[in-house]
């Protein structure tokens, strides 16, 4: 029997269809996310203030599509840790594989998952202010202006920052599967320095490492410059996740 | 045939024996192909290596001559060569065994004799 | 030619030695079974063939390459157990057509017609087959591939009688019709014996031997008899396993290295000479103790 030959971009390629199909239940997972994060902000997102002077009241409201994103952004991370599970990872060996390609159709899976998940937050975010218009008693419905740009910058934004959540979620995975201990350690670091920063006990009073981390990417006023500076990260997130799980052995 | 796995004889040896004996009924006769060893391992149900095995041991005792390319051929003196054999050992060892189990149930030499002839004759009445 | 060569692999989880110092090799298109009690290390070694697991130390060469995390060999190498990984999401019937975009061989009507045989409903998930079909349809998978390297480690778990001797006699058929190198482990060696050429005993990491099978029924020979007789005669020959029964007789498994005179001898002195079967012989090959489970009993 002679031997198949193989290219690295087919098998790739192949693995990734074959994630689409069979990682469905992700997406399935989005959309439950995101009709959560829709509900939630019907209530109003920017908080309410109200004013009353002789006679007149005065309520004001705003209703963003920014808690959608968020949650979008928080299930791109889960969805990421996810497929480094025991459940998923090693499903790739059953058919060809090598780590290499494993990963790469993983990387590929999560980047074409964040522009989907991008571009349905967005859209939920105009979902909100119809159903706002539609069904609410509103006497005035100020919406900020959209050119066709704006709308362009905000959806390359927001794919980009999930995109993000979804990269550090990948080596958030990967390191989990490395050992138990790892995954305390992360643990204290996402939730328990938080914690620590902001009870006072510590020096400061607030998570300012996750604040300045914050302000690298959000501080950014240029699209461009925004848009460089993530994919860089992203890069380097999953060339790291790449570097670990290169040798691993699959334990089935 | 119905084949012994954990029977008294290798596999290779039944098949050869079973070979053998479809030559000697006249079922494949002299010049025509015998099975090919996929054959038997198809209709056996055994690996291909054990049935060319027993072609092998059939070949070497010029029971069986090859044809390159095309197979193994029954040669002309393969029935005499089968006859002599089982008279010399199979036979031979046959009636040791009868012996000595006659021996066991202290069946007397005369009396083995005449078991012998009860049975001869009602082969040749059948 | 080899398509397996192996020199001194040692695979060590920790302090445990799993592999030690195993050296042997499989030519093209046989079919070995790989033989050897629970722990002695099949899966072990069959992993490391297949490129999951990473070897401690020594040489091997599947195909003359180095089969870890190497992806030419896993697109010619399928590994079927009765733990494979499925995403639960798709139908089993999916699942055939993803195995199908990934090997090149992939026979899809065979497959197929296996499915009908075996009633499998198409629309079932992997996860919600009971044991049995699950090793059912892990062997399709595994037959339908068509690799040159296929790996069946302890394939017929959960397999009721009828389904194994199905499953034995599909392999031969296919086999005969695209000949492959195909290592079956089991520790059921009676029902897959014939269908095998070659054998691979492993005991305690260590190789213990690699022959044919057809010298493999000829190793040993057993001697039953009075006690007496037969120690007599057993003396200055190389005992595998010995047996005591009541009144006064004993079985004996010897190395049949002997000749047609000591035979002769054994069956004038009124013992008994029966062949050992294959699946026997390893049992006893393997055995740490020369007695069995009856020593255990017998302390008392």
């Amino acid at each position: 029997m002679s031997l198949t030959e193989v290219n690295h971009w087919g098998i790739v390629k192949k693995q990734y269809k074959f994630k689409l199909k069979a990682y469905a239940g992700v997406f399935t997972s989005m959309m439950v996310v995101q009709v959560i994060a829709l509900l939630l902000s019907l209530g109003g997102t920017g908080g309410s203030s109200g004013s009353s002077s002789s006679g007149f009241s005065l309520t004001t409201n705003s209703y963003s599509g920014s808690m959608v994103i968020a949650f979008t952004m928080v299930w791109a991370f889960i969805t990421a840790i996810l497929i480094t599970t025991k459940a998923y990872r090693d499903d790739d060996f059953t058919f060809v594989t090598n780590r290499l390609t494993s990963n790469l159709s993983n990387m590929l899976f999560l980047t074409i998952a964040s522009i989907i998940a991008g571009t349905t937050s967005l859209l939920t975010g105009y979902l909100l202010k119809v159903i706002v218009y539609l069904f609410f008693d509103v006497d005035l419905l100020i919406s900020s202006s959209q050119t066709f740009s704006t709308l362009l910058i905000g959806l390359v934004a927001t794919i980009m920052y999930i995109l993000l959540f979804a990269a550090l979620g990948y080596l958030v995975g990967v390191l989990a599967q490395l050992s138990k201990m790892l995954i305390i350690i992360l643990v204290a670091l996402f939730i328990g320095y938080p914690i620590y920063a902001s009870t006072g006990t510590g020096i400061r009073d607030e998570p300012t490492l996750f604040i300045t981390i914050g302000q690298f990417y959000q501080g950014e006023s240029t699209l461009l410059l925004l848009v460089i500076k993530i994919i860089l990260t992203v890069i380097v997130l999953f060339f790291t996740s790449l570097i670990i799980t290169n040798r691993l052995e699959v334990k089935q | 045939m119905i084949l012994h796995g954990d029977g008294a004889k290798p596999i290779y040896i039944q098949i050869k024996e079973w070979l053998e004996t479809e030559i000697l009924s006249g079922k494949i006769k002299a010049d025509q192909k015998i099975y090919s060893q996929y054959q038997l391992a198809e209709m056996y149900n055994i690996n291909p290596a054990t049935a060319a095995k027993g072609l092998n041991i059939l070949a070497e005792e010029t029971i069986l001559y090859k044809k390159r390319g095309l197979g193994m051929f029954v040669s002309n003196e393969a029935r005499e060569i089968i006859l002599m054999k089982r008279k010399n050992t199979t036979l031979k060892n046959l009636v040791r065994d009868l012996v000595g189990e006659a021996k066991r149930l202290e069946v007397s030499e005369p009396a083995l004799i005449e078991m012998i002839k009860i049975a001869n004759s009602e082969e040749e009445n059948k | 030619m080899n398509v397996i060569e192996c020199n001194q692999l040692s695979k060590a989880y920790g302090k445990f030695d799993a592999l030690n110092l195993l050296s042997f090799r499989i030519e093209e298109n046989k079919i070995t079974g790989l033989i050897g009690r629970n722990g002695a290390g099949k899966t072990t070694l069959l992993k490391i063939i297949a490129g999951y697991l990473k070897k401690s130390s020594g040489e091997l060469r599947v195909f003359s390459e180095d089969p870890f995390n190497n992806l030419k060999l896993s697109a010619n190498t399928i590994f079927v157990d009765d733990d494979m990984n499925f995403p639960p999401a798709l139908t089993i019937r999916q699942l055939l057509q993803a195995a199908g975009t990934f090997y090149q061989n992939w026979d899809m009507d065979l497959a197929l017609r296996l499915f009908d045989y075996f009633e499998f409903n198409p629309n079932q998930k992997h996860d919600n087959l009971s044991k049995g079909k699950r090793s059912t349809f892990n062997m399709i998978v595994g037959l339908a591939a068509r690799c040159p390297i296929t790996i069946f480690d302890e394939p017929t778990t959960g397999m009721d009688a009828a389904v194994r001797k199905d499953f034995y006699r599909a392999l031969l058929k296919d086999y005969l019709a695209h000949p492959r190198t195909i290592i079956l482990s089991s520790h059921l060696l009676n029902e897959m014996v014939e269908i095998l050429e070659d054998i691979l005993l492993i005991k305690n990491g260590e190789k213990y031997f690699q022959m044919s099978i057809a010298d493999v029924k000829e190793f040993a020979i057993g001697i039953s008899g009075q006690k007496q007789i037969v120690n007599e005669w057993i003396t200055g020959k190389e005992i595998l396993y010995k047996k005591s029964y009541t009144l006064g007789n004993t079985y004996v498994v010897v190395r049949n290295d002997l000749s047609e005179a000591e035979l002769e001898s054994a069956k004038r002195k009124g013992l008994e000479i029966s062949p050992v079967a294959a699946d026997d012989l390893c049992i006893y090959l393997t055995g740490d103790t020369k007695g069995g489970i009856d020593d255990v009993f017998d302390r008392g």
